[in-house]
């Protein structure tokens, strides 16, 4: 038993990290926009963390699988808005409709794309949130180039007060909800069958596969739960945050490359990682914009290339080579 | 305890296979030589399934496997160690040999197959916390072996085991390939380019060229045909 809690330790840094950033958001006046954007930052870290840190696999289609999940609590929320007496239900039917259309563009994506090795794969996904935009804004599914705006709809079903404390405050939360359980998925993910063959394959495939090995499952398995994630964080961060979807919004690309970055930043396959790199992208980006609004961009380039060349293997995977076999290093993984 | 019957196969539009066919005889070390490009490995993962069959038949303990995936026939019995040294770097020589155990069947004997392991290679206890990837050439190539004998098979191939090895190392790896066939009880299937040494340990040997078997008989026949030597061996 006592063996069983052991193995969950490395949760701790990771959990306090989030309980500090959400006291510090909810005591210190007007804090509160910087810890959503961080807790942004840190789930899409996490979530996608699962797959590219696991499996080495560079997926530039990832933001697709947060725009198809946006997608999904919106068509809860405007489909369902006759029906009174689901209430906070159709969140949660929401909810559920974000993590299956994700997950089923995952298992259609990856089923092609997974065959694919190292750069292959990544090209072949670069086209996947692009061709998806276009085939919802040209064969008009779900009103196309109009998207959808909720507002009206949100404020019918949860009253005006309520809708608005959700798209300030409550929305923000469930973001950190999703980023824990992102975390403790990872881990679960770490410690069991799972993590040792993800392991494997991102160190050598081919020598994975010679151990009997079903590469393509635990691929699969990796990328659906990273892409279930994307879809639950889109549907919270973007369409109850924002009650609008506009297709050129939720599949723009430059989510994907500061996922890649964080999860880079942070250390790719490390649980502290993603929380690591998205505190240290969020708050740069944010102080940076304030300081020196036009030059961030200037400004933040090297400081990553700077980053990456002192620690290639991340902030949290150079501490934990270094913490290897002290008292720490059964926190930090 | 191997038959293989008319195999096909090829990368894209390119066949590389013409339909070789041999048999591996069980307890004993099968040879396969040939030039550089003949097909050898193609062969061995046709075999494996790492590379998809187009035709022909892979019969396995009287069990026609043509087309049962790589992780199914780790699980039956067939280990192989692929050419160069495809290890995992940044796990220990101990991690390398616990991935070999993977799978349920060869989970429940891993505690007497690292035993076999680290007799069969005393030097990679003493290494075992070390990372894979620091290791010399000769000592990585001890963990693919290793790692392949953990996964508790009855056949294994060995693809150009003695690969990029020193002279005095090539030596070590074909005694333990010997001692893995008569300690041990392992069928073996090897393919070498260093046909000296493999025709010394070799119960029978195929030749291979252009995806077809030219020649096969025991060491001592090939090696007496002088035409077999001199247009496929070199030697």
């Amino acid at each position: 038993m006592k063996k069983q809690i052991t193995k969950y330790y490395p949760l701790i840094p990771v959990y306090a990290a989030y309980l500090i950033l959400f006291l510090i958001g909810v005591n210190v006046e007007g804090m509160w926009q910087l810890v959503a954007m961080l807790l942004f930052y840190c789930a899409l870290g996490q979530a996608f963390n699962i797959f590219l840190g696991m499996t080495g696999y560079v997926d530039f289609g990832y933001v697709a699988f947060m725009g198809v999940g946006t997608y999904g609590m919106a068509l809860a929320i405007t489909r369902l808005v006759g029906f009174q007496g689901l209430g906070l239900g159709i969140i949660v039917i929401g909810f559920f409709l974000a993590l299956v259309m994700s997950s089923l563009l995952s298992v259609a994506v990856g089923a092609v794309a997974l065959r694919l090795r190292g750069a292959y794969f990544a090209i072949a996904t670069i086209g996947v949130n692009e061709g998806f935009r276009f085939l919802i804004e040209g064969a008009k599914i779900w009103n196309g180039t109009e998207g959808m705006i909720f507002t009206a709809e949100l404020n019918r079903i949860l009253g005006r007060e309520a809708a608005s404390a959700l798209s300030t405050f409550w929305a923000d939360v469930m973001v950190l909800v999703i980023a824990a359980l992102a975390a403790f998925v990872t881990l679960f993910y770490m410690r069991s069958k799972i993590g040792y063959a993800l392991t494997a394959l991102r160190e050598d495939e081919d020598a994975a596969k010679v151990m009997g090995i079903n590469v393509t499952k635990f691929k699969i398995i990796a990328f659906i739960t990273s892409s279930g994630f994307a879809g639950l964080i889109g549907a919270t961060s973007w369409a109850l945050k924002t009650p609008y979807v506009f297709p050129p919004e939720v599949f723009e690309i430059h989510y994907t490359i500061e996922a890649i970055i964080i999860v880079l930043l942070g250390g790719a396959g490390t649980l502290l990682g993603p929380v690591i790199g998205g505190l240290i992208y969020g708050i740069s980006k944010y102080y940076l914009s304030i300081f020196m609004p036009g030059f961030q961009l200037l400004i933040f380039a090297p400081i990553i290339i700077v980053i990456i060349i002192m620690f290639p293997e991340g902030v949290v995977g150079m501490l934990k080579n270094r913490l290897k076999g002290t008292a720490l290093g059964r926190f930090i993984i | 305890m191997l038959q293989v019957k008319d195999l096909e196969s090829g990368y894209g539009s390119m066949q590389v296979l013409w339909k070789p066919s041999l048999e591996v005889k069980r307890g004993t070390i099968t040879s396969l030589l040939g030039p550089n490009g003949a097909g050898k490995s193609t062969l061995l993962a046709t075999i494996f399934g790492s590379v998809e069959p187009w035709g022909g038949k892979v019969i396995y303990e009287d069990r026609d496997v043509t087309q049962i995936p790589t992780h199914k026939k780790v699980d039956m019995g067939i280990a192989l160690v692929p050419e160069g040294k495809h290890l995992f770097p940044n796990m220990s020589v101990y991690e390398n040999l616990s991935m070999g155990a993977y799978l349920k069947k060869a989970l429940v004997h891993k505690e007497e197959s690292l035993e076999l392991v680290y007799s069969l290679f005393p030097r990679l206890r003493e290494r075992r916390n070390q990372m894979a990837g620091s290791l010399s050439g000769g000592e990585q190539q001890m963990v693919t072996i290793a790692r392949g004998l953990m996964t508790k098979p009855k056949l294994m191939m060995l693809d150009e085991p003695s690969q990029g090895l020193a002279p005095k190392l090539v030596g070590e790896v074909f005694e333990t390939i010997l001692k893995m066939k008569e300690e041990v009880g392992l069928t073996i299937l090897l393919i070498e380019q260093n046909a000296d040494a493999s025709l010394e340990a070799a119960d029978y040997v195929y030749v291979m060229h252009e995806g077809l078997i030219k020649a096969q008989g025991t060491p001592a026949e090939i090696k007496q045909s002088a035409d077999i030597r001199e247009a496929y061996l070199g030697i």
